[in-house]
C-alpha cells in the first residue's frame, strides 16, 4: 500500500513463511533481532504464547525510537509493556482475515508511551487494508466477536442463501456468487449512504412483497437474538482466553 | 351521549329523515335488516357510513340499490381510543360517493384522532394493525407491569409508568422523521441495561409475534368477510332470534348536529358464529 516493499523486512523461523514475502518484494531474515536495528514501525504478528518468549528475545534491542505494534490477539497492552522496556512505544491491533483483499475492519489500542503520532501514522498506513479505527482496549475483544470472529457468521449466513436458491433451482456456484455479490452490495450501501441499516430494510420491502414475506421467516426464527447471541459468545471467549 | 346534548330516539326512520350523514355502527351481521330498513327512505342527499367490520361496499350497495338508483357509501375503519381522540381511523368512498362527501368524513373523524383514505382492499390489513392494536398495546402494557411490579413497583404505578413509556414513545416516532430503528438505538447505550432488555425481546421472537397477530387478525377478518358474503344462515333465522331481541334492547340514537350526522347502534347479543 503506502510503503515500499524494499523498506519492510520479515522475519520468520523458517522460510516457509517468508517466501510470500520476498514475493513481494519484500527482504527477510530468520533474525529478530535484526529487525529491532532495521526498522522504526515492528509487528508482532506471532502466535500469543510464542510472544513472551519473543519480546524477551527483543528487549535489549528495543529503543525510544521503535515503535511496537502487537497483533497478537489475546495479549494485552499491560502485558506488552511489562514485557518491554519502560516507556516503549505500544500499540495493540486487531485486524480481520478481509485485510487481505484490502476490505479489513481493524482497530487498534494505544499504550501509554504511544502519542497522537504514532497512533495517526498507525491508522494511515493501515488505511489502505481497509477500515481502520483506534478505539479503547476494551473494545477490541469485542471487535473480535462482531468482526474477527464475524466474518466466519458472515460465510455460514452466505452459505445457507445459496442453499436457499438451489433449494429452489439455481446451480451452486451462482448460486453462491450471487449470494456474495448481495451481502457486498448491501454492505456498500450501508457504508456509502450511512443510513440506519433498518431504514435501508425497510427501503426494500414492497407492501405484501415477497421481501417482507421472507424477512417474517427470519424474525421467526429469532435470527436477530442469536446473532447476538453469537457476538456475545466470541465476546466472552475472546475475554476469557485472554485471562490465561 | 345524552349528556353531551346528543338527541336520542329508538326510531332508525327518524334519524334517517332529519340527518344526512348515517353511521352504522351496528354489529356486521345486524347491517342487512338496518339496510333493509332504512333503505326506503334513503335520498341522494344521504351519505351511508359503515364501520362493520369486514362488510364491504359492494354488499351495501348492493342491498340498497333496490331503494335507491345511487346510494353513496363510505366505508370506514376506525378503532376503540376515538374515546380519547387519538384514533386511526381510515375510509374507502364507494362508487358514488364523491371526492367531498369522502373530505367530510375524513374532517368529521379527523376531530377524534388520525384519518385518511385507503383503497377498500387495505381494510382488513389495517383491522389487523390498528383496528386489534390497542388490544396488542394493553395486553403489553399489562405485561410491563408486572415486570414493574416484580421489581417492586406499586402496581398503579407501575401501569401509570408503562402506558406513559409507550405513549411517550408513540408521540416521539410520530413527531420525528427517524426510522424506529435508529430511535430504539438512541436508547441503547452500549453494555447498557436497555440494550440487554432487547436481546430478551428478540431472543423471544417479540417482532415475529407482533408480525403474526397483524397477519393473524388480517386472516381472520377476511374469513369472516367471506363467511358474510356466502350468508350461509337464512336471514329469516338470524332476523327472527336477533332482530326481535335488539328491538327490545337497545334503542338507535340519533346525534344532531350542523352536518346532521346520525350514529346507529345496538348492543348486539352474541350471534351464532356463522
Amino acid at each position: 500500500g503506502k510503503v515500499p516493499a524494499s523498506s519492510i523486512l520479515a522475519s520468520a523461523p523458517s522460510d516457509k513463511n517468508l517466501d510470500a514475502w520476498r514475493e513481494s518484494g519484500c527482504r527477510t531474515t530468520h533474525c529478530n533481532l535484526e529487525v529491532l536495528q532495521e526498522s522504526t514501525l515492528v509487528f508482532l504478528a506471532t502466535k500469543p504464547h510464542v510472544l513472551p518468549g519473543v519480546l524477551q528475545e527483543i528487549r535489549p534491542a528495543v529503543g525510544p525510537h521503535h515503535i511496537v505494534v502487537s497483533l497478537a490477539a489475546g495479549v494485552t497492552l499491560q502485558t506488552l509493556q511489562r514485557l518491554l522496556p519502560a516507556g516503549t512505544k505500544v500499540l495493540r491491533l486487531m485486524p480481520n482475515l478481509p485485510c487481505v483483499v484490502q476490505a479489513g475492519a481493524m482497530v487498534f489500542a494505544r499504550g501509554s508511551g504511544a502519542g497522537d503520532g504514532e497512533a495517526a501514522l498507525l491508522k494511515s498506513l493501515l488505511s489502505s487494508c481497509g477500515l481502520c479505527e483506534e478505539v479503547p482496549e476494551s473494545y477490541i475483544n469485542i471487535h473480535t466477536g462482531l468482526s474477527g470472529s464475524g466474518v466466519a457468521y458472515v460465510y455460514l449466513f452466505a452459505e445457507a442463501l445459496a442453499e436457499g436458491a438451489v433449494k429452489m433451482g439455481m446451480p451452486g456456484g451462482l448460486a453462491s456468487r450471487i449470494a456474495a455479490q448481495t451481502l457486498l452490495g448491501a454492505a456498500k450501501m450501508m457504508l456509502e449512504t450511512g443510513e440506519h441499516p433498518a431504514k435501508l430494510r425497510g427501503d426494500v420491502c414492497t407492501p405484501g412483497g415477497t421481501t417482507i414475506h421472507a424477512l417474517h421467516q427470519l424474525e421467526k426464527g429469532a435470527l436477530r437474538a442469536t446473532v447476538m447471541n453469537a457476538v456475545e459468545a466470541a465476546t466472552n471467549r475472546a475475554c476469557d482466553v485472554a485471562e490465561d | 351521549l345524552q349528556k353531551m346534548g346528543v338527541n336520542f330516539t329508538v326510531s332508525n326512520k327518524d334519524t334517517v329523515k332529519s340527518s344526512d350523514v348515517l353511521f352504522l355502527a351496528v354489529k356486521p351481521p345486524i347491517i342487512p335488516f338496518i339496510l333493509e330498513e332504512v333503505g326506503p327512505d334513503i335520498e341522494d342527499r344521504h351519505i351511508v357510513v359503515s364501520c362493520a367490520a369486514g362488510v364491504t361496499i359492494s354488499s351495501i350497495e348492493k342491498k340498497l340499490s333496490t331503494f335507491c338508483p345511487t346510494p353513496k357509501v363510505i366505508r370506514c375503519m376506525t378503532n376503540t381510543p376515538v374515546i380519547v381522540r387519538e384514533g386511526a381511523t381510515v375510509y374507502a368512498t364507494g362508487t358514488h360517493a364523491d371526492v367531498e362527501d369522502g373530505k367530510l368524513l375524513e374532517q368529521l373523524m379527523a376531530s377524534v384522532g388520525f384519518c385518511t383514505e385507503v383503497e377498500e382492499d387495505l381494510i382488513d390489513a389495517v383491522t389487523g394493525l390498528s383496528g386489534s392494536g390497542p388490544a396488542y398495546a394493553f395486553t403489553a402494557l399489562d405485561a410491563l407491569a408486572d415486570g414493574g411490579v416484580k421489581m417492586g413497583l406499586p402496581r398503579r404505578l407501575a401501569v401509570r409508568l408503562g402506558a406513559q413509556a409507550l405513549l411517550g414513545a408513540a408521540k416521539m416516532l410520530l413527531e420525528s422523521e427517524q426510522h424506529p430503528g435508529q430511535l430504539k438505538d438512541n436508547v441503547c447505550s452500549p453494555g447498557g441495561a436497555t440494550i440487554h432488555a432487547l436481546h430478551f425481546l428478540e431472543s423471544g421472537g417479540f417482532r415475529s409475534l407482533l408480525i403474526n397477530a397483524v397477519e393473524a387478525s388480517c386472516i381472520r377478518t377476511r374469513e369472516l368477510q367471506h363467511l358474510a358474503d356466502q350468508e350461509k344462515i337464512s336471514p329469516a333465522a338470524i332476523k327472527k332470534t336477533l332482530l326481535d331481541k335488539v328491538k327490545l334492547e337497545s334503542p338507535s340514537l340519533s346525534m344532531a348536529s350542523a352536518s346532521k350526522v346520525s350514529l346507529f347502534t345496538s348492543k348486539s347479543p352474541s350471534s351464532k358464529k356463522n
